[in-house]
């Protein structure tokens, strides 16, 4: 009977999705943290849940770890649902919640002892592997109380790899590291993807998570506003065209009479003409067309994507001016 | 440094539940246990104050004493015995034997939720309940163990530096007679039993000559002793020269009444009053390091934890085992404190119950009840705790 039940919960696991939640709802008194979020985070690569300072990227993940709990909505981890599965969705978790913390008066390898004891007899073999992996082996035996903010990241990030996660639950992990501890941070998080493994990250800084995630969740008072991988994401985002031309005022007047659909601004450099989401090169080539059919001469040409900080401002702010 | 991603690693990632982990079980694992044991022992400062508590008052105590008595011997009496033994137990060894445990106690039940670490320990997976229960072997190792020394040094003192010779109302008198063999001893000590030894008669003395014998024996420099013998109207003796065979006759009728309170003088405490006491007092220091590991765990505040377990044991405590309180009495009773001082061996007095002369007014109690109380208060305080540890958010 238990095989039976064990073997059912196995392969409730089998989900193609790492993290799925369905009208995840939080509620603190009157304030709705998170708000009927509807968020599927794919197997095997890094996500990032970005969003603004007070957004409710730590509350979702402190629901989704099941230290507090939801108001309404269900979810799941690696296909578990949770709360009622918990202890085997997180067997196979990694997650550092806030900051990492530890018991300073312990040595780091005394800390992770202690993790470690919580999870499977096989975590206390993984302490050694992992604190050479965060490189921290030297510094193993040194109180907690002594270390830098980046070396409580480190181990924090340490503690995580102690059950061998499949899935690694990272609430900005960037806070307090140096530009270096950032990079190793980084190339981190690629390996454990390239591992196999997930990572879900949260964090506010939209230029780290573009260069770290492969997929994002932006969230603003609670609410999932996009989701999707960072390239589908920002191909729906303006491309604006630079243009250095010979004559910038008759370039203007050409292009805002014509039946181009873009709107141009004269940039510091010459003309910043953005065109809309979505408009593919055949644009670009019309709009070169129709300049050097009028006569003005063109020295550049160059189309320039949209950052993610820029569409992220883009998509808030157009969130707020609906509110 | 962290390794690079530039080269990539083939790491098999293992995936769904490792086997045989019973991670939701609310029983604790092994290494969980020793684990938190290693947690609470490294707390260095705590591990000072249990130790000075325990160990150090006692022990300084006794030092002192074998000190004292080293150098000036007919100043200062033996640093062991019966009386010393008995006063470090109740005066010491329990009271602040529970106070320690239950700082300890507050300390394992809170300093997880302060110090940021229990919303680690709770993404693990594994039980919030398991991670409570592992606290109280861990903790009550430590509680036991150093009251188990600080209490082992008392009774190795007690024992092997105990008086030679039992004063008893300040006679020399030898230790462990029968009541026949304190006859005889009586006999042959008349006139100090008599001027000495404390005695009184309920229904008046004996006899018209008991009375006029013990008035004429020459105590105080041949004063006689000024004692009151209330009894009936002439029985006051009269004011002759009693015979020598009068005075062995009353100092023996003395020794008889005195029997039953000499015999709970020892010059040093047994071995079954030592084991029973032994267990009494780890009793109480497991007590407190339950209910403080409980209380810890419900505020999540470990020195407003220790402050309310300290106003328990030092102030509520001994008010309700003296105050008789009308339609309370039973509440009283129900007290922790209160229940675990009538578990005691019933030779050991009751702490913080004051003097000799106020323990037989401290409010009675049957074992059975301060059983099912202490019980009570063990079973009632790990719920809350564990509950508490289950439904908090972190």
């Amino acid at each position: 009977m238990n095989t039976m039940t064990r073997g059912n919960e196995h392969r409730a696991g089998d989900s193609e999705w790492a993290v799925e939640t369905h009208g995840l709802t939080k509620r603190f008194g009157p304030n709705v943290a998170v708000n009927n979020v509807e968020l599927r985070v794919p197997r095997g690569c890094a996500f990032g849940y970005l969003g603004p300072n007070g957004a409710g990227k730590t509350t979702l993940i402190r629901v989704l770890l099941g230290l507090t709990h939801a108001n309404a909505g269900t979810m799941s981890l690696l296909g578990f649902d949770v709360p009622k599965h918990r202890d085997l969705a997180l067997s196979r978790v990694g997650a550092i919640v806030d900051e990492p913390r530890f018991h300073s008066h312990l040595t780091g390898r005394q800390n992770l002892e202690l993790f470690a004891a919580h999870r499977e007899p096989a975590a206390r073999e993984r302490i050694g592997p992992a604190l050479e992996r965060v490189g921290m082996s030297h510094r193993a035996n040194d109180k907690v109380s002594k270390y830098s903010m980046g070396m409580r990241q480190r181990l924090g990030v340490a503690t995580c790899l102690l059950g061998d996660p499949e899935l690694l639950i990272l609430d900005e992990p960037m806070n307090g590291l140096d530009p270096a501890g950032m990079h190793d941070m980084r190339d981190m998080i690629s390996a454990l993807v390239a591992e196999g493994r997930t990572v879900m990250l949260s964090s506010h800084l939209l230029d780290e998570v573009e260069r770290t995630c492969d997929a994002v969740a932006i969230v603003d008072q609670g609410r999932v506003i996009r989701q999707g991988s960072i390239s589908e994401l920002l191909s729906g985002a303006a491309v604006i065209l630079q243009v250095e031309c010979s004559d910038n005022e008759k370039a203007n007047t050409v292009l805002g009479s014509g039946n181009l659909s873009v709107q141009v601004t004269s940039g510091p450099s010459g003309l910043d003409i953005t065109l809309p989401a979505g408009a593919g090169r055949d644009l670009i080539a019309e709009v070169a067309r129709v300049l050097m059919s009028n006569g003005v001469d063109l020295y550049r040409l160059q189309p320039t994507q949209t950052s993610l900080e820029s569409w992220f401002l883009e998509v808030t702010s157009r969130l707020g001016e609906a509110q | 440094m962290m390794t690079s991603s530039g080269t990539t690693r083939v790491v098999r990632v293992e995936t769904g539940p490792p086997p045989n982990d019973h991670r939701g079980s609310w029983l604790p694992n092994g290494a969980m246990i020793t684990k938190r044991f290693m947690e609470l022992r490294r707390r260095r400062g705590l591990m000072i104050a249990l130790a000075v508590v325990t160990i150090g008052l006692p022990s300084i105590f006794l030092i002192v004493r074998l000190l004292a008595h080293a150098f000036a011997p007919k100043s200062y009496g033996p640093a062991g015995g019966y009386d010393i033994f008995t006063s470090l137990v109740s005066g010491v060894l329990f009271i602040f034997g529970f106070i320690v445990a239950a700082a300890l106690g507050c300390t394992a039940g809170s300093i997880d939720l302060q110090e940021g670490v229990f919303r680690h320990l709770v993404v693990t997976g594994r039980s919030r309940v398991a991670t409570y229960f592992a606290r109280i072997p861990a903790g009550l190792a430590i509680v036991v163990s150093f009251v188990a020394i600080g209490y082992g040094i008392v009774c190795l003192v007690c024992s092997f530096a105990a008086p030679t010779v039992l004063s008893y109302d300040g006679v020399n008198v030898p230790a462990g007679l029968s009541q026949r063999a304190l006859d005889t001893w009586a006999s042959s000590h008349a006139e100090e039993v008599i001027c000495r030894f404390n005695f009184g008669f309920e229904n008046g003395p004996p006899s018209a000559s008991f009375s006029s014998v013990v008035q004429n024996v020459p105590c105080n420099n041949g004063q006689g002793r000024h004692i009151k013998i209330v009894g009936p109207p002439g029985s006051q003796g009269s004011s002759s020269q009693p015979t020598q065979a009068e005075i062995r006759s009353a100092a023996v009728t003395i020794a008889n009444l005195d029997y039953s309170d000499y015999s709970k003088q020892f010059l040093s405490p047994s071995d079954s009053l030592m084991i029973r006491t032994g267990l009494w007092i780890e009793l109480e220091a497991a007590v407190g390091f339950i209910v403080g590991l409980g209380l810890g765990s419900l505020t999540g505040q470990r020195t407003i934890s220790v402050i309310l377990m300290i106003v328990l044991e030092v102030i509520l405590t001994p008010i309700f085992l003296r105050a008789h309180i009308p339609h309370m009495i039973n509440l009283q009773r129900s007290v922790v404190g209160v229940a675990t001082d009538h578990l005691g061996p019933s030779s050991i007095p009751i702490a913080g119950g004051g003097g000799q002369n106020d323990q037989a007014n401290l409010i009675s109690e049957t074992r059975a009840w301060a059983a099912i109380v202490v019980a009570a208060w063990v079973v009632a305080w790990t719920a809350l705790g564990a509950w508490r540890m289950v439904s908090r958010d972190t």
